[in-house]
């Protein structure tokens, strides 16, 4: 990958068009996206994925700078999610169960999605993008949980509509120890 | 018995002759006052005093058996992981001699941690304050500006302090600061056998899984440490929504399910074990039972095994460290403070195991247990919140009921040692009649103080 983001001044007019219009559909999905987390919408917000979604958070570890290479968790390794669609809708059932405690009385979240860099990749119509999250949680009285860091995903449009949908997500939580209780929304 | 004062050379590793401060003995707080076990009573005030607290470093910590990691994190000499015993942080390390050992992290010059990452591989821990470093056997090698230290400086006794014991048992390593304990094995004692149906299913052993979840909770480590040894009994209501989605209809534990039988391990070293023994209240893996060549298991552990302790289960060796036979999971919860707790979980794996059945349980445990599993998160909402109660004056001094199973625990003939229904108090009442008793015995380091009239209740 360049150090440079795709609209470099370099680029044509045309092109900058085409950048810019990527970079506001992407912006709008993340948009959306974190609405139907914050809505607690989790069957809607499935919708956004393709069906052979990989939707990873490796756990992060401090390591010496010579050994930087393993601070973040590998493939294989113990991970706070390593999902399918299929075990995110599993995942999801339980929050209609009506005895999911951790999330009853539900939290209240916002999700704040920034520092969107998108470009093409791979086969015409899919994409890689990165991103930044701030999730807030507060629950309950006043228990107060942030749970911030980036994502990289490969976007891929639906062949029948054209829709963007995320067909493969990885989550670094800048966080070693994480500091919540748990993890009970998505990120 | 010497009345000379307690150096901290009567604590483990380097016993030294005079570079030693006496230390300064607390008071003890009696917690006799806190507990009728025989009725199954108990008084909240252990989960939230900060005097009991401090007390449970020194008696209870420091004198136990404390899980530090799995040997097969430890390939090559210099190979490190750090960890905590108590609040104590510690480094395990493989020496050249390829002798695990473990140290306290904290460098004898100024007391700055010597080692800030989780685990790698290293030949020298580096002080980052002035540069005392040691080798990973904890000699101190070299002192920067050494020529400025008296002649009486001795290098050779400034070495980091070391754990007075460290063993495994199949594949778990454990150490204690305490000269006196009892060999790892008989610090066990009965609960090794019901531990055999996780660690022992075939002569390779396990291996952990690369990784280490780690999270905090706003709980006493009592509440989790005590729940693994002895509750099955919030599964049922904690954990129904889990039980909803995992259940082959989708709608839940059928009523023989929920009401099944099974025991529940107690014993007077404060370990538990409790497991249902109905054949279908299973909620392993699919891809790892299917793998499961019960057979061979019966023929090398005992129909009584496969039947009970492997089963969904879950066992707490006294104090800290808990385990999940069918999740794979094993995890120590480090107290940090009486209000707080911090888990670190590992995933181990047969090492016999195909890698797709040794994935299959990686990800069957991630999903059900650790922060984000459907199990997990429920159970730090419970221990929060009961912690969240436990500071008004009313509520923080109730007593609570610890009164269930009293009476029904005997020898059944089957399942070695004492144990009663599964549904059952037991375990909790043997870990605090344990905890009781160390909190109420000085422990090693305060033997050779001078006597302190409120040590003996």
């Amino acid at each position: 990958m360049s150090i440079h983001p795709p609209d470099t001044p370099r680029t044509t007019a045309p092109a900058v068009d085409e950048d810019m219009r990527l970079h506001f559909e992407v912006q709008r999905l993340y948009a959306l996206e974190a609405q139907l987390l914050d809505q607690h919408r989790y069957a809607d917000w499935l919708e956004l994925f393709t069906d052979d979604l990989h939707y990873w958070a490796p756990v992060r570890t401090n390591r010496l700078r010579r050994q930087q290479a393993l601070a973040d968790g590998s493939p294989g390794e113990v991970a706070i999610f390593d999902e399918t669609k299929a075990s995110l809708a599993w995942r999801i059932r339980r929050f209609d169960s009506g005895m999911a405690w951790a999330e009853d009385p539900p939290s209240r979240t916002r999700h704040l999605i920034t520092n969107i860099l998108v470009w093409p990749a791979g086969e015409p119509g899919e994409y890689v993008a990165e991103s930044s999250f701030l999730c807030y949680r507060n629950r309950l009285e006043r228990e107060v949980d942030l749970y911030a860091g980036g994502r990289t995903d490969q976007l891929r449009r639906d062949p029948d509509d054209g829709r963007l949908l995320i067909a493969r997500r990885t989550i670094l939580l800048d966080q070693n120890v994480l500091l919540a209780k748990n993890i009970s929304t998505f990120l | 018995m010497t009345t000379t004062p307690a150096r901290l050379g009567a604590l483990p590793a380097r016993r030294v002759g005079e570079d030693r401060l006496a230390r300064v003995p607390e008071p003890a707080v009696d917690v006799s006052p806190y507990f009728d076990l025989d009725r199954g009573l108990v008084d909240r005030t252990i989960f939230s005093d900060q005097a009991v607290y401090r007390q449970e470093l020194r008696r209870v910590f420091a004198p136990s058996w404390l899980f530090l990691a799995h040997e097969s994190q430890f390939t090559k000499p210099g190979d490190f992981f750090t960890s905590y015993m108590g609040e104590d942080p510690v480094i395990v390390t493989m020496g050249k001699d390829r002798k695990l050992r473990a140290f306290l992290n904290a460098c004898r010059h100024r007391g700055m941690r010597v080692c800030r990452a989780d685990a790698g591989a290293t030949k020298a821990f580096t002080c980052s304050y002035h540069g005392w470093s040691y080798d990973t056997s904890g000699k101190l090698i070299n002192v920067p500006n050494g020529g400025d230290y008296p002649a009486h400086f001795e290098q050779d006794q400034w070495g980091l302090i070391e754990v007075a014991q460290l063993d495994t048992y199949k594949g778990l390593v454990f150490a204690t600061w305490n000269p006196e304990a009892p060999p790892l094995v008989d610090a066990l004692g009965g609960l090794a056998w019901y531990l055999d149906a996780m660690l022992d299913h075939d002569p390779e052993g396990t291996e952990a899984v690369g990784g280490v979840h780690k999270w905090v909770l706003e709980g006493n480590w009592k509440l989790a440490a005590e729940q693994f040894a002895s509750d099955w009994y919030h599964v049922n209501i904690s954990h129904a929504s889990a039980l909803m989605v995992m259940s082959p209809t989708g709608k839940g534990p059928k009523t023989e399910i929920v009401q099944t039988p099974g025991r529940q391990y107690t014993d007077s070293l404060g370990h538990g074990h409790g497991f249902p023994t109905h054949p279908k209240s299973r909620f392993d893996d699919r891809v790892v039972h299917e793998w499961t060549d019960y057979e061979a298991l019966r023929e090398r552990l005992g129909d009584a095994r496969v039947e009970g302790p492997m089963t969904t289960g879950h066992g707490t060796v006294f104090p800290n460290f808990s385990y999940l036979p069918v999740n794979g999971s094993i995890r120590v919860w480090h107290p940090k403070g009486p209000d707080k707790m911090e888990v670190w979980a590992w995933t181990i794996v047969d090492k016999s195991m195909p890698d797709e059945v040794k994935d299959a349980q990686r990800i069957y445990n991630l999903r059900t247990f650790g922060p984000s599993g459907i199990f997990e998160q429920d159970d730090g909402e419970n221990w929060s919140e009961v912690q969240a109660t436990a500071h008004g004056f009313v509520a923080g001094s109730m007593t609570l009921n610890y009164q269930m199973g009293l009476g029904l625990q005997s020898e059944d003939g089957v399942h070695p040692g004492t144990t009663g229904r599964l549904y059952s108090d037991g375990a909790a009442r043997g870990f605090y009649t344990r905890w009781r008793d160390l909190m109420n015995t000085p422990a090693w380091h305060e033997k050779n103080t001078e006597k302190n009239p409120e040590d003996t209740p």
